[in-house]
């Protein structure tokens, strides 16, 4: 092996290797299929990116070994001794410099459509938030709320109030463990999940973000981007799931001894199941607490 | 030991009785203050913690190896991963390149010394207080609240043990020693600079380093006042980082995260000013514009400071900031494309000699090359979301660590190893170390972002099955097994060449282009006799030059041949000199400082004697340089 092509060789034989070793159908290169609008925006952005790195490390890399191919030391050659004129590099800087803004205006129309809570679908539940997820604070959602409250009267009266509000949970995180409070969620009204979350499909969910105790962030792939978790601060994100069935993710912040247990499902049912799994839910937790009660009640009379 | 008093012979004796007597080499090396000395102990220490660091990543590695595995206690693995970044970061690859710049620096600029070698020597020794701080830790209760001990996590409620103290004692000793560091060296690159070696003159090297400088005198102060803010919230009932009482993580958040921008800078930045060293010496043509790459070493250190936003795009930040911090972080596609176009037009026309140095100076640039471009990818707000804190950035950021660190850091230690020892690091075992470092960082990497694209995070000591990340994770450990023994490998070669390498060819093996070289290998205390006088961005090739234009008038009368020929040659190295005319360098190349005698002589004649010739091709050498 001459010593030019060390590194090619090297570099040839890690992708060889990695592709004998990973059964061909497991390898993706993109991360996983997105089902919900922001998801999607992500995993375009993802894709553009990729393109241009890739092409990148191909001018870099190919120029490289053009280069160190063509200019290697040989008997009898005398290295040019040609520096940069004035203005060498102006072709250069311009190039990038178009490039870097291409990319930029690009992210910034792809952060805010990542951004826009889209209406709910005709399957979804019946509320439609016209607004756009703050990172941080709560205004947007507010007004969106207000809004939604305002058409949910229009609409009438018999409505319950999961179907005419825009669906917002709190998901709330702890060491190690997401406590989700659907709607309609009071201390003396009970409503809220541990672990998995249960959403209707085609139904825009906001999810207001906030940690009892260290940091956490809420991670999963399908369904959008990352939050982080703080505590002392409630941060939004949104999602749209577009199927039935259920997403797996995990925190990306270290938290302590048991951080690869901070895991979260987010179950996507139908409609009705939704509903179904709400007044279930309600009325299993209402009995527990009234046993929880009996129980005190008897103590306190002991 | 005496002998026998009859076989005893008279002889004069020298009375040593009000010297002091010379002390053993480690006490001197240990308590000199000579930026050379420092330069060694820190490179020494350094490349011990770039070893641990590699055997803590081997271990976290073979938990990993397989789903649910339990090799390690989570505890056990909490320590190792709390406490490898650092040691790699900030006790490892930025120590290794202020060593370089310590030994390098002074001789680069044609200095005697540095402007205050006391504050130098203690910022080695705070340093290493703060690895030893960092490390004894293992002797009671490891830290265990994460690689940035980010607040609230490592507030005492939550990180009870003294591990935490440990680990915030121990990075603000280091980090302070870094600052006494900086101040040393901005004064230093100011102040000490050899006649007529103007800013537009400047080594690239040297340009690397007095960034590093200023870049350490931001960063540095930041993370000191972040970790005593933290300190007194732990043990002193703060409430700086407490949300519960109106205090602000956050706050931490950013200011470690600048820290930790900074950190990665210096050790891209410390690489790229060695790469721009090497591939002119090695492709024996000037770099392609000396302005252009210290322009971008200031640039990269100004903006990419200003964006160290990037890596909290999941924070709660408002929309502004975020897009502010992408901004720049896009904007440093710039001075990188034009840092790397300029390597390669180095290259191009060129005659690149494929040494172990070269190569790895390659390697780093490729490697480079692979986690940039996956940084720029994640400057976008949106794959940021998806992407960050997955094991996908983390291989990212290694890429550029080890490309920039390792591969980067032993490219400059191959280069550099002859000015410090005298002798050659080890050419064939380095080039099979490159082999497998390069294999092992690759097969380590590539599976890593498959698996950060499915959602696999950071720092966890386990994975589950079914989550579909078994197999890349199995690549992965093999991977970074390969990666820590290439590690390993240069490592005990570099021990080894120490004492036992091939004898350097002379004081300027490589034929290099600035003033280090002119040097003697090791150079003595004073580095040199007498301080050269820069005209051009490459002093050596001027003294040379003006050297041999000297030796063709100069017609020796037959009675001085004798004498004036075969003493320098055979003075020291008569096998090494025998070597060094006739090797394979251009036929004007003088064998300029070959004997400890060579120096003087070309120092004490060379710019008075050549003034006409060396102005000349300042004149010539000038316009396209400035």
């Amino acid at each position: 092996m001459s010593r030019r092509t060390i590194p090619l060789a090297a570099l040839c034989a890690c992708l060889a290797l990695a592709c004998l070793a990973t059964p061909a159908g497991a390898v993706s290169l993109t991360p996983p299929e997105p089902h919900s609008p922001n998801a999607e925006t992500i995993q375009t952005s993802y894709v553009v990116m990729a393109v241009i790195a890739v092409l990148l490390v191909i001018a870099v890399n190919g120029a490289l070994i053009a280069a160190v191919l063509r200019f290697r030391e040989r008997r009898g050659t005398e290295p040019a001794q040609f520096t940069a004129g004035r203005g060498a590099l102006r072709p250069v800087i311009g190039a990038l410099s178009v490039v870097a803004v291409a990319i930029f205006i690009f992210g910034v129309i792809a952060t805010n459509d990542a951004r826009d809570v889209e209406p709910a679908g005709p399957e979804g539940l019946g509320a439609a938030p016209t607004a756009q997820v703050g990172v941080k604070g709560l205004a947007p959602l507010q007004a969106a709320a207000a809004e939604a409250g305002a058409a949910g009267e229009e609409a009438g009266a018999g409505d319950s109030a999961s179907e005419t509000s825009p669906l917002e949970i709190d998901a709330i995180a702890q060491q190690w463990l997401w406590r989700f409070e659907y709607p309609g969620h009071t201390p003396s009204d009970a409503l809220f999940s541990y672990g998995e979350l249960v959403v209707p499909v085609d139904t825009p969910v906001i999810l207001n973000i906030s940690s009892t105790d260290v940091l956490h962030s809420w991670h999963v792939p399908a369904l959008g981007g990352q939050v982080q978790a703080s505590p002392g601060e409630v941060v939004q994100t949104w999602f749209k799931a577009d199927e039935i069935g259920r997403y797996a993710g995990a925190s990306t912040r270290f938290s302590g001894t048991t951080y690869p247990a901070m895991r979260a499902w987010v179950s996507v049912v139908s409609v009705t199941d939704y509903q179904a799994y709400i007044e279930g839910q309600r009325a299993a937790l209402a009995e527990a607490q009234g046993a929880v009660k009996a129980v005190q009640d008897q103590e306190d009379a002991e | 030991m005496t002998p026998p008093a009859a076989t005893r012979t008279v002889r004069p004796e020298v009375v040593t009785r009000e010297v002091t007597a010379p002390r053993p080499s480690w006490i001197e090396r240990a308590t000199s203050a000579d930026h050379k000395s420092v330069g060694l102990l820190y490179i020494a220490t350094a490349l011990t913690f770039i070893a641990l660091a590699a055997v803590q990543f081997a271990l976290m590695r073979a938990q990993l190896i397989v789903p649910e595995n339990s090799l390690l206690q989570p505890e056990i693995f909490n320590r190792l991963m709390s406490t490898s970044a650092i040691t790699f970061v900030v006790f490892g690859c930025v120590p290794l390149a202020l060593g370089l710049i310590s030994y390098i620096v002074p001789l680069q600029i044609g200095a005697r010394g540095v402007a205050l070698p006391r504050l130098n020597q203690l910022s080695y020794y705070l340093y290493l207080a703060g690895g030893v701080t960092l490390f004894a830790s293992f002797l009671y209760t490891a830290p265990e609240s994460g690689t940035a001990a980010l607040p609230p996590l490592s507030d005492l409620s939550f990180s009870g043990s003294n591990g935490a103290d440990a680990w915030i004692a121990g990075t603000a000793l280091a980090t302070l020693g870094f600052v006494c560091f900086a101040i040393n060296l901005v004064v230093t690159t100011r102040k000490l600079r050899a006649p007529g070696l103007a800013w537009r003159r400047m080594p690239l090297f040297t340009a690397a380093a007095t960034v590093i400088g200023y870049i350490l005198l931001v960063i540095g102060p930041a993370m000191i006042a972040a970790l005593t803010m933290l300190e007194v919230d732990r043990r002193f009932d703060g409430v700086f980082f407490d949300p519960q009482e109106g205090g602000a993580p956050l706050l931490y958040e950013h200011l470690s995260y600048i820290f930790m921008t900074g950190v990665y800078l210096i050790v891209f930045l410390a690489a790229a000013g060695a790469i721009s060293e090497i591939l002119p010496t090695f492709a024996r043509k000037p770099i392609f514009s000396r302005r252009a790459v210290a322009g971008c070493f200031a640039a990269i250190a100004g903006l990419g400071l200003l964006a160290w936003m990037q890596n909290m795009y999941i924070a709660p930040l408002n929309e502004g900031w975020t897009l502010m911090a992408m901004a720049f972080a896009l904007s440093l596609l710039v001075p990188i494309g034009v840092l790397f176009y300029n390597w390669i037009a180095t290259i191009w026309g060129g005659t690149l000699e494929l040494r172990a140095a070269s190569l790895y100076a390659l390697v780093a640039i490729a490697t480079i090359s692979f986690g940039l471009v996956g940084e720029l990818a994640y400057s976008l707000i949106p794959v940021g979301w998806a992407l960050d804190n997955t094991v996908a950035s983390q291989g990212d950021t290694l890429y550029v660590l080890v490309g920039g660190g390792v591969i980067g850091g032993f490219a400059a230690l191959h280069y550099w190893f002859p000015k410090m020892s005298g002798r050659m690091l080890g050419e064939g075992l380095g080039k099979a170390a490159l082999l497998t470092i390069f294999v092992g960082l690759n097969l380590y990497v590539l599976p890593m972002f498959l698996a950060g694209l499915e959602g696999q995070p950071v720092d966890a000591y386990e994975y589950y099955e079914n989550t579909g990340v078994d197999g890349y994770n199995l690549i992965a450990s093999i991977g970074a097994f390969v990666l820590v023994i290439g590690i390993l490998l240069e490592l005990g070669n570099a021990a080894h060449s120490w004492n036992n390498g091939n004898r350097a060819r002379g004081h300027d093996p490589w034929a290099g282009s600035t003033l280090e070289w002119f040097a003697l290998s090791p150079p003595p205390p004073h580095n040199f006799d007498a301080v050269p006088d820069v005209r051009s961005g490459e002093p050596l090739h001027d003294i040379r030059e003006s050297i041999a234009i000297r030796e063709r008038a100069f017609v020796a009368p037959a009675a001085l041949e004798r004498v004036a020929s075969p003493v320098p040659a055979g003075a020291v190295e008569p096998a090494a000199d025998a070597e060094a005319p006739g090797g394979d360098e251009p036929p004007a190349e003088p064998e300029a400082p070959t004997g400890p005698e060579a120096p003087e002589s070309a120092v004490d004649e060379a710019p008075a004697d050549s003034d006409p010739a060396a102005r000349d091709s300042d004149d010539a050498e000038d316009p396209p340089v400035a």
